[in-house]
């Protein structure tokens, strides 16, 4: 019996001391961990709009984050967006129909605000309480000089397994300029797929007209079109070869049918839902006379 | 059960008699699983190295107070702990190298090497010798890994550091994890080879 408690308590000690000596290592990395993230997102996004080391970011293009909320009061619901204004940021509640309920200024700061919990928590007390606040999804405004250049989507969708994550640029005419598979769990060999350069490319270039029928086709992806897709041919061939398959449907991926499917709708629900939500977004901006960072 | 080596002997044992793959054969699920290329097994080498010579100092400067019935899971802490401190650090101030070694960096809790280690070596020894033996036996984990690496990326994709040296590939078969065990045993043959010609040419002499 004694033998066990100094075991027991022997045990204990070790813990607490390993416990110790991780989460103070924990602590003391953690902010330089969410820098990384942050930067890393950032590039994810810049790549995205097709900028990378060969191709330097204009120096005045910037990125302004809007969030969007939805505000339940008992029974009714409004939708919330936070929004990055000329100074500070500012919470604007619009109802159903698009019309202005309320628009407040948010004391937070330009860091505070991309930390998930600061945010909801400022944006908790500027609706006041007894109001339900959750967030819904955010979009990133990409500007140079003041001028809208694109917009960056963040969405989430079902697909043959469970969710996939996706991470969309769309020009202001919400003409896709890239598609990117941030998460999914689809198989290996099959769905997984979906994360090719040659299945993703297929949607660069996709009008907003194009996108309400596009579709899946179950055909074989010709070998050309492949090699362009994938970047293993020049660049002015690719661009020849991609304007030529650019008005087709989207091929599915062999033996992936469904999942391509699921990225198609998914991918096309996301820009559609997106081109109603900033009309009525712009339209309530430009009545009210707010001015906006973008 | 005094240490009588100096720090050199400690090294070079690690590295030449008591080589960890070629002469103790332990950790060869995941060395021969990831030694498919130069890279990764110096990356595998580096991470193994660090946490070899951190938990030897570590139980070496506690052996004292550690109950002989808890050792084990002592020193399994031990090595999750370093393991994790270890795979902090680099996630923050190397993020670069990371995103290349951080798979590898978790898979180290599970290696038999530095428990045997332990075991053997730095609970009974002063923290200074252990010091220079976990060095010693990270170094020759690191060195066979690259050996192992060598001859597996030049014959499996004819390449060198990731550069194409051959501008074929010879047997693809090398790049797959089984045989990692061909070359393992082909390795310790030539190395035992090596060792009993200088041992029989030594002897000669005398």
């Amino acid at each position: 019996m004694k033998d066990i408690l100094t075991i027991v308590l022997r045990l204990t000690i070790t813990c607490i001391m390993a416990a110790t000596v991780m989460g103070s290592a924990f602590i003391i990395t953690n902010k330089a961990k969410k820098h990384n993230e942050h930067v890393n997102e950032q590039k994810v996004r810049y790549s995205l709009l097709g900028y990378s080391t060969a191709k330097p970011i204009p120096g005045n293009m910037a990125l302004h984050e809007v969030y969007r909320y939805i505000v339940t009061d008992k029974e009714s619901q409004s939708i919330g967006y936070l929004l990055p204004g000329k100074e500070g940021f500012f919470f604007l509640t619009l109802d159903m129909e698009g019309k202005v309920i309320d628009n407040k200024p948010v004391p937070i700061e330009e860091s505070a605000v991309l930390e998930k919990d600061l945010r909801d928590k400022a944006v908790q007390e500027i609706a006041g309480t007894g109001k339900g606040v959750t967030f819904a999804d955010q979009t990133i405004v990409v500007t140079d000089n003041g001028k809208r250049v694109a917009y960056l989507l963040d969405g989430k969708f079902t697909g043959f397994k469970t969710f996939i994550g996706v991470m969309l640029a769309v020009d202001p005419k919400f003409t896709i300029v890239g598609l990117e598979i941030l998460e999914h769990e689809e198989d290996p060999g099959l769905g997984a797929e979906i994360e090719r350069d040659y299945f993703r490319n297929q949607f660069k270039g996709k009008t907003f007209e194009m996108l309400k029928d596009l579709d899946v086709v179950k055909e074989p992806l010709p070998d050309e079109y492949y090699q362009a897709l994938e970047g293993n041919v020049e660049a002015a061939d690719a661009a020849k070869i991609l304007a030529k398959y650019g008005d087709r449907d989207i091929y599915a991926l062999t033996g992936a049918t469904i999942s391509s499917r699921y990225v198609n709708t998914g991918v096309k629900g996301i820009i559609k839902k997106f081109a109603y939500r900033l009309n009525i977004l712009d339209a309530a901006l430009a009545e009210r006379k707010i001015e906006v960072a973008f | 059960m005094a240490n009588d080596k100096t720090s050199m002997q400690l090294i070079a044992r690690g590295i030449l008699s008591e080589n960890p793959i070629f002469k103790l054969a332990l950790s060869m699920c995941p060395a021969v699983g990831i030694s498919t290329t130069v890279i990764n097994g110096l990356m595998l080498g580096v991470a193994v190295l660090f946490v070899q010579v951190f938990s030897s100092v570590t139980i070496s400067l506690f052996k004292n107070r550690i109950h002989p019935r808890i050792r084990i899971p002592t020193y399994t802490l031990t090595i999750a702990t370093w393991v994790t401190v270890i795979d902090l650090a680099l996630a923050a101030y190397l993020p670069d190298a990371y995103a290349k070694m951080g798979i590898f960096v978790k898979l180290i809790v599970a290696f038999a090497i530095i428990t045997m280690r332990l075991e053997m070596f730095a609970c009974k020894e002063s923290p200074n010798d252990s010091f220079w033996d976990g060095l010693g036996m990270g170094l020759g984990f690191l060195v066979g890994m690259v050996v192992i690496g060598f001859v597996r990326e030049l014959l499996g994709s004819g390449a060198i550091l990731g550069y194409d040296v051959l501008g074929f590939k010879p047997l693809l078969f090398f790049i797959l994890p089984c045989a990692g065990f061909f070359v393992v045993g082909l390795m310790m043959a030539f190395f035992n080879w090596i060792e009993l010609a200088y041992k029989q040419a030594k002897g000669k002499k005398q």
